[in-house]
């Protein structure tokens, strides 16, 4: 049930942001769905569904993007891990915590395509200090929201 | 070996999920123009949410643009009514317009034709019984309308002046019984004089019995009755009948319509005699 649970939840975040990036190209600058679902996973489930979850969603929003294949797999899993064992290790049930573990994954995720990149000798265009900060804030605020929609959901 | 399984087991899941990332990574990079069918697979996970996402899109701004469209047409379709109301009621005033220059024109070749000082006036008030025996004008004292002025029109005699206020006056017209008009055949020249019958018209009276007259003839002001200046016409013969003695009635139709009486020409003063060209 949760894996059709997080199927229908992958999917719905696919269609949004699809649909986002499509008619409010302005709106989906400051958000990533999938970043949030990932982060979502990884703190209410335990590591290797953060972990699933993250490969999961990566991969779908390769397909969408259509970066390299397994790159934001690559990033989402390695996010879903730290979330997750974080989640295990610490309280983060309060919105505050919530919101700084969305920023930081946000935050986190272009560094580790950096990194990526770097290591495997590809360029990579940063995407800068204020609309990194921008986004992560999106994802805090909208993060939170989705965590307040999920815990009231049955 | 069981136990050592179960608490590594998220980071040998972490360690596989990340190989087989970095695998589909480097197999992408290395061969950038083949791909694999899990590839292919994994890259077709993005299109059925695209294509959805395309489908609720179109679907959303359709919708939308309906109602757009519809509160439009509505807001369109009443602006319109407006509009077609507005623009009957000025097509009827521009008609109203139309007609009431046309009448005022034909007042004014009258007006340029007639050897008299002369004041176009308008009725504004019938006999209080709806007949046409006696109207009001617009025109009194103050633009030199007297008591016994003749008023008329381009199609004949109305009447003449029996009340005249500073800014109004009455005419008594023709059809009054009371009311009497020296007037003449205009083909045979006999002479007679025209009574008001009502709204039934005017007949002339003390018309000789052998007196030629027919049914048809023009009757026309004679001016002996030093009111009304000669030439101007009073109706057409429409019977003649047996009168008292040695006389005939004569039953004339007016010319003028005093049902649409609207704009008449009030005739101030006369100079030199009194003489028309008859029509």
């Amino acid at each position: 049930m949760r894996v059709v649970r997080g199927l229908l939840a992958l999917g719905a975040a696919a269609l949004a942001q699809a649909l986002l990036s499509r008619y409010v190209p302005v709106a989906a600058r400051f958000c990533d769905l999938f970043t949030i679902m990932v982060v979502y996973y990884g703190l209410t489930c335990p590591p290797s569904a953060a972990m699933a979850m993250g490969t999961g969603a990566g991969l779908v929003e390769d397909s969408l993007v259509g970066s390299i294949l397994g790159m934001n797999g690559f990033k989402k899993t390695l996010i879903g891990y730290l979330v997750g064992t974080i989640g295990s290790l610490f309280m983060l049930n309060q919105a505050i915590p919530r919101f700084g573990i969305l920023f930081a994954a946000t935050v986190f995720d272009p560094l580790a395509e950096w990194g990526l990149s770097v290591a495997m000798g590809r360029s990579f265009a940063f995407p800068g200090t204020l609309p990194l900060l921008q986004r992560g804030l999106g994802n805090g605020v909208l993060g939170l929201l989705f965590f307040w929609v999920a815990s009231r959901l049955p | 070996m069981a136990h050592l399984l179960t608490e590594r087991k998220p980071y040998l899941l972490l360690l596989i999920l990340l190989t087989f990332n970095l695998g589909l990574m480097s197999s992408r990079i290395r061969s950038a123009s083949e791909r694999s069918l899990l590839e292919e697979g994994i890259l077709g996970l993005g299109s059925p949410f695209l294509k959805a996402a395309g489908w609720i899109g179109q679907a959303v701004s359709g919708t939308w643009h309906a109602y757009v469209g519809l509160r439009g047409v509505e807001r369109e379709n009443r602006r319109l009514r407006e509009r077609i109301d507005a623009l009957a009621l000025q097509a009827h005033e521009a008609e109203e317009a139309r007609q009431e220059l046309g009448r005022l024109r034909e007042l004014l070749d009258l007006r340029a034709g007639v050897p008299f000082d002369s004041v176009p006036a308008r009725v504004i008030a019938r006999g209080v019984d709806g007949s046409a025996r006696v109207v009001t004008l617009d025109r009194g004292g103050r633009e030199g309308v007297r008591i016994n002025h003749p008023v008329i029109t381009p199609r004949g005699v109305v009447g003449r002046i029996i009340e005249a206020a500073t800014a109004a006056s009455k005419v008594q017209t023709i059809l009054d019984p009371n009311s009497g008009v020296a007037g003449l055949i205009q083909r045979t020249r006999v002479q007679g004089m025209i009574v008001g019958d009502g709204d039934r018209g005017c007949r002339m009276e003390y018309v000789s019995e052998l007196a030629n007259i027919e049914v048809g003839d023009v009757v026309v002001t004679s001016g002996l009755d030093q009111i009304y200046p000669k030439g101007y016409t009073l109706g057409m013969v429409a019977a003649i009948g047996e009168g008292e003695g040695l006389t005939k009635i004569v039953e004339i139709r007016p010319e003028v319509d005093f049902r649409r009486l609207e704009e008449v020409l009030v005739l101030l003063k006369r100079e030199g005699p009194p003489e028309r060209t008859a029509p």
